[in-house]
């Protein structure tokens, strides 16, 4: 008797299509040439990640870069978190402002109300807010009944809008976590993109059974989370990958149509001392290149769909 | 199941006294690229050996992350590999040809090779009978037929997932190379139950871009300099008697953007080099199995 079953080997879904309802095949190379608004062909957008992690947050069963990860209670790693909210960001908004970048702050909604201080001076800035669930001890899973997620969404987006005044229209899972239904509660809740898959450098239509979002490409691998969080390398090799990352991207988007380079940043990350000028310099170097532009989440959402590029 | 100690399917071979290689051409190195072509399941069937992904399904994360290769990253890959001149051979989850059959058409037209890497990546070997895994082989042998007009020649197990009978399998349904050992820096027979040959062609973990990038969370500025060390070594002592060397990729990985350029530099740098062949697995696995198989076989049983 085998452990595998004979109904293993009937594969329902190998068609062509993928095999989950959320989105059909399209290669990068086929789009369409475009430019962006003002002529650019790479349009730079800047994510910052605004996180709160509850001292006594869940160990699992997803666990967010930078969950707790010393015994309990860890104040070393709740306050080297809470860092980020409290100096990080303000050389985050010195950085940006700078360079005439105003980002997406994906908002764990509990910051809104925890620190007022910090919301008036992200809304000062016309810096879009998106809702990026509620703290990042209640992560997006299939562990969740429906209805406790629901509530996660409502409460994210209601707080957000309530305490922004902005139509908050983009949601991101926290950590690329969802579960099966979160686009569709997403989309219900009144939300217009997500940035949680990882498989394409530009927007798409994303199905959900309340209609389409956009999912927008917000990067992973080349995330401060990923490279200097998780991955332990030193900035040099940050400076490096975004770096080559640019180059890369503008070259394909002059020769192939209007390309996105998504910055994923976090405060308590990129901001420490010894890290913060060298995104300094990149940002520098990419808003002083030709034919570059930048914009929030919604921004480019809202012109990716103008554009109609999608059959 | 009995406990398996080790795989029995080669003899101990030191790298000494071999008999020589030559390839074409008075070539040192025979120089192979192999593309892992893949498709992970959104809700794979479970393993009763190994958890498939990482976190709770949807793992929309890592199965997104592998999707970008074929949307994204394949293109862009080849694109640079054709700038070089340099064919691939494509380590296939076969139901990439009935998912994704514009990228099976593209191989085909810059001449690739096909052969199997298992049907889905989130399938196993693990646990399967004789039979099962004999139609996994099956499976692949009609489907890359039917894609390509391709034999099935090459073998790359899905995930590396082996069983004790994996490679007498293989011999019996007539492939002619398996990558499941990586015991070696030259071709070399393997040992199975089967009358029909089976070479062993060197698929080099130290170079895939899957452990240097993910496991081991090497950064890419140093990723260049693994492989043309890798390489250099390998054609110094090619000078003496042929080596094999291949860049195992993803184009999931190698095809972002902050990684394209390894490949362009790696390639740029190998391909500058005279004596270099520039092969695919299968016709490295057929020049060894001409010319040098018997005598690695009966050396082996000398040297034993």
């Amino acid at each position: 008797m085998s452990l595998i079953s004979d109904d293993y080997f009937d594969y329902p879904n190998r068609g062509p299509q993928m095999d989950q309802g959320h989105y059909g095949i399209r290669y990068l190379r086929d789009l369409p040439k475009f430019e962006w608004q003002g002529g650019a062909s790479l349009m730079v957008w800047v994510t910052v990640h605004l996180e709160h992690f509850p001292m006594d947050m869940p160990r699992g069963p997803v666990k967010p870069i930078g969950a707790m990860e010393r015994p309990a209670p860890s104040v070393w790693d709740y306050s080297s978190r809470d860092y980020g909210n409290r100096v990080g960001i303000y050389r985050l908004m010195e950085v940006l402002d700078a360079n005439g970048i105003r980002p997406t702050a994906a908002m764990n909604s509990v910051l809104a109300t925890r620190y007022p201080r910090l919301m008036a001076d992200v809304l000062k800035r016309g810096w879009e807010v998106a809702a990026a669930g509620t703290d990042m001890g209640h992560l997006h899973h299939s562990g969740l009944s429906e209805a406790e997620e629901k509530a996660l969404v409502a409460e994210a987006f209601g707080t957000l809008r309530d305490v922004s005044g902005q139509p908050v229209t983009g949601w991101h899972s926290p950590s690329h976590s969802q579960s099966a239904v979160t686009p569709d509660l997403v989309a219900e809740a009144g939300g217009q993109y997500i940035c949680d898959w990882i498989n394409d450098d530009m927007p798409y239509a994303f199905h959900t059974r309340a209609g389409d979002l956009t999912q927008m490409p917000l990067s992973y691998d080349l995330s401060d989370h990923k490279i200097l969080a998780a991955q332990h390398m030193p900035i040099e090799d940050y400076e490096y990958q975004l770096g080559a990352a640019f180059d890369m991207m503008l070259a394909e988007s002059r020769e192939r149509g209007g390309r996105i380079l998504s910055l994923s940043l976090s405060p308590w990350v990129i901001g420490q001392p010894g890290r913060v000028d060298a995104l300094n310099r990149l940002l520098t170097r990419f808003m002083s290149a030709d034919g570059v532009a930048t914009a929030t989440g919604a921004e480019i959402c809202r012109q990716w769909t103008a554009l109609e590029l999608e059959a | 199941m009995t406990a398996w100690a080790e795989p029995f399917s080669y003899d101990y071979a030191p790298y000494t006294g071999r008999p020589n290689i030559e390839w074409p051409n008075g070539a040192r190195v025979a120089f192979w690229v192999a593309p892992n072509i893949e498709f992970y399941e959104y809700a794979p069937p479970p393993s009763p050996t190994r958890e498939v992904w990482y976190r709770p399904e949807p793992d929309i994360l890592n199965y997104s992350m592998r999707d970008y290769g074929n949307r994204v990253g394949f293109h862009r890959m080849a694109d640079v590999m054709a700038r070089h001149g340099v064919r691939g051979s494509v380590s296939l989850n076969v139901a990439v040809c009935d998912h994704f059959p514009a990228i099976i058409e593209r191989c085909c037209e810059l001449e690739w090779e096909l052969f199997s890497h298992g049907v889905y990546n989130t399938r196993y070997l693990y646990d399967m009978t004789e039979d099962q895994q004999r139609q996994i082989i099956r499976d692949s042998r009609e489907t890359i037929l039917r894609a390509s007009g391709q034999d099935l020649d090459g073998w790359l197990s899905p995930a590396i997932s082996n069983l004790e009978t994996t490679q007498d399998l293989l011999a019996e349904e007539g492939v002619k190379y398996t990558l499941d050992l990586f015991h070696d820096d030259q071709p070399m027979p393997v040992k199975t139950r089967s009358e029909n040959r089976l070479v062993s062609v060197p698929y080099m973990m130290e170079c895939n871009d899957v452990p240097v990038l993910n496991f081991k969370n090497i950064s890419p500025r140093n990723y260049l300099s693994i492989i043309t060390s890798h390489f250099d070594r390998l054609y110094a002592e090619g000078e003496e008697s042929g080596t094999v060397m291949c860049l195992p990729l993803h184009p999931y990985l190698i095809g972002q953007p902050h990684r394209l350029h390894i490949l362009d530099e790696a390639l740029k740098y190998i391909t500058g080099h005279d004596k270099v062949w520039l092969a695919t697995g299968r016709e490295i696995a057929a020049h060894f199995e001409a010319n040098y198989y018997d005598s690695f076989q009966s050396w082996m049983e000398g040297a034993a």
